[in-house]
């Protein structure tokens, strides 16, 4: 039987190894948000959203900037969605597209983007936002074949970010349930 | 490594009970996360170990509709895992058994590549044994023959995975769900050999926990809770024996895993929840003196709508080694 308890102090071992820095067996509701300054160029809240172009799938340039108040085609809110097309994604993507949405189409003018940061080209962006079910849909679905605005952005898959039409980032952050996305909304759009 | 180059996938739940019982593998992907077996020792035995390796398949996902759509083109995901587990009798009708894997993330899509590793979640079980002799029997000669074996047993989820609330550079990291559960278990078992039939139901409850951090990044904490989850399994067996009195078990199984929408400060977050319907085939090869048990099963998920909801949908292919001491 000493065999046997070698195994199960091992396993233990294994366990608290595990555990080792893990904050998740602890986890904490401490507010550790960096200060970042108003103002400053970045995709905090309160900061100035850097500028970008991607291409979007149908192959048309998109520029963020352009959709700012006094661009080519002003928005008074840019959401913008990061997707790797799995299924939390299209959850998340669905809940936009059949519950915020709607609730905002009387009100202002949104562009509402998904960024691919996976399929690694335009063709390729194409064919899953078909696959999917998103194709004419209300989203602009760009392709981010490089990851250059998931890594602009510090993304991951969900985030989502809202940037009102001065370029200032309102949100950024996890989709999670919509709720604070449609409050975000609610806040900027008249 | 470049941070794009980290990992996504979390990892699966084999909750496969060894020997006599039905070995199932559900799984979960970004949206789920790391757990370990639950082990289940023979009667009279007093310990055992089990060391098993999952290659699990991602191929495409239910919607929330319950739509299968496939993954992106040129996409190829993959997590393999090696589960690590003991079980103790700790009295005559009481067991305790602890599990936990260690999972590698391999996913390739078109745009990027990414390879990481890490500890899954940990589970550790206690069962009750409500019975007091093998309920195995060869001939129903009287209504005693055909009670089952039951065991009653509950299991602890422990978060030691990497989950997106943990210090991570983005989702490509996780290997876990990060948060405690507790599960419920009840698990009948009635072999009249050769035959062999399980029904097996887990309820399980997450633990509310604060979240200030997603995929590292810190945020405005809030609370979180995912959803109540439950899992039912039905398996049908058939033992062959050899002339030296080694056994062969081929066994099919049915799993149907449920997960409720969980809550974000409170409010049902209406993106989450999933289910996962899945056939299992097992052939389990057992030593004379049962101490021995060589094990394979592959979990198959129907890559056809209806079939799930909200979830990936998944192959598992299993293989486990256990030893039991007497």
């Amino acid at each position: 039987m000493s065999s046997v308890k070698s195994m199960i102090f091992a396993t233990a071992t294994l366990l608290l190894l595990g555990a080792c820095g893990n904050g998740d067996l602890s986890p904490s509701n401490t507010d550790l948000r960096p200060q970042v300054t108003p103002g400053t160029a970045g995709y905090q809240p309160s900061q100035l959203a850097i500028d970008f172009t991607l291409s979007d799938s149908l192959g048309n340039p998109f520029t963020l900037s352009d959709h700012f108040t006094g661009g080519a085609q002003p928005a008074n809110a840019i959401v913008l969605y990061f997707t790797m097309w799995c299924p939390i994604c299209t959850s998340h993507m669905d809940h936009m597209l059949f519950n915020v949405v709607p609730s905002f189409a009387t009100r202002g003018n949104t562009a509402y983007i998904i960024v691919d940061y996976v399929s690694g080209s335009v063709a390729g962006t194409r064919a899953s936002e078909l696959a999917n079910g998103y194709g004419g849909s209300a989203f602009t679905v760009l392709s981010d074949s490089n990851q250059t605005l998931f890594n602009l952005v510090n993304a991951s898959m969900g985030t989502t970010v809202v940037i009102d039409g001065t370029g200032t980032v309102l949100m950024n952050e996890d989709y999670r349930g919509g709720a604070n996305l449609t409050q975000t909304l609610n806040g900027v759009l008249p | 490594m470049p941070r794009i180059l980290k990992n996504w996938i979390g990892t699966a739940l084999l909750a496969g009970a060894v020997l006599a019982t039905p070995s199932l593998a559900i799984s979960a992907s970004c949206c789920g996360g790391g757990s370990a077996s639950s082990l289940i020792l023979p009667k009279f035995g007093k310990a055992m170990v089990d060391l098993s390796f999952n290659v699990e398949q991602y191929d495409g996902f239910w919607d929330t509709t319950g739509r299968w759509t496939a993954d992106p083109a040129g996409s190829e995901l993959s997590q393999y895992r090696l589960n690590l587990g003991g079980a103790y009798r700790i009295a005559n009708n009481w067991q305790i058994s602890a599990m936990l894997p260690y999972v590698y993330n391999s996913n390739r899509y078109t745009g990027l590549t990414s390879n990481t590793e890490g500890v899954g979640d940990a589970a550790i079980t206690v069962w009750y044994e409500a019975f007091d002799n093998i309920m195995c029997v060869w001939d129903v000669q009287s209504w005693e023959d055909l009670k089952p074996a039951i065991y009653l047993g509950s299991t602890l989820t422990v978060p030691t995975g990497i989950s997106p609330y943990d210090d991570v550079s983005n989702n490509f990291d996780i290997t876990g769900r990060g948060f405690y559960r507790l599960d419920a278990s009840i698990l009948l078992d009635k072999t009249i050999y050769p035959w062999n039939f399980t029904l097996g139901y887990t309820y399980g409850v997450h633990f509310e926990r604060p979240v200030n951090r997603e995929y590292g990044n810190y945020v405005q904490p809030y609370q979180k809770q995912l959803g109540n989850r439950s899992t039912f399994t039905t398996s049908f067996g058939y033992t062959y024996f050899t002339e030296k009195m080694q056994s062969i078990t081929y066994t099919i199984a049915y799993a149907d895993l449920r997960e409720n929408k969980g809550k974000v400060n409170g409010a049902i977050d209406q993106t989450s929840g999933l289910r996962k319907q899945s056939f299992a085939g097992t052939v389990a090869w057992a030593s004379d003196d049962r101490d021995w048990v060589v094990k394979t099963t592959f979990s198959y998920a129907p890559r056809r709508s209806g079939w799930g909801r909200n979830f990936p949908t998944t192959n598992v292919l299993t293989m486990g080694v256990s030893h039991v001491f007497r």
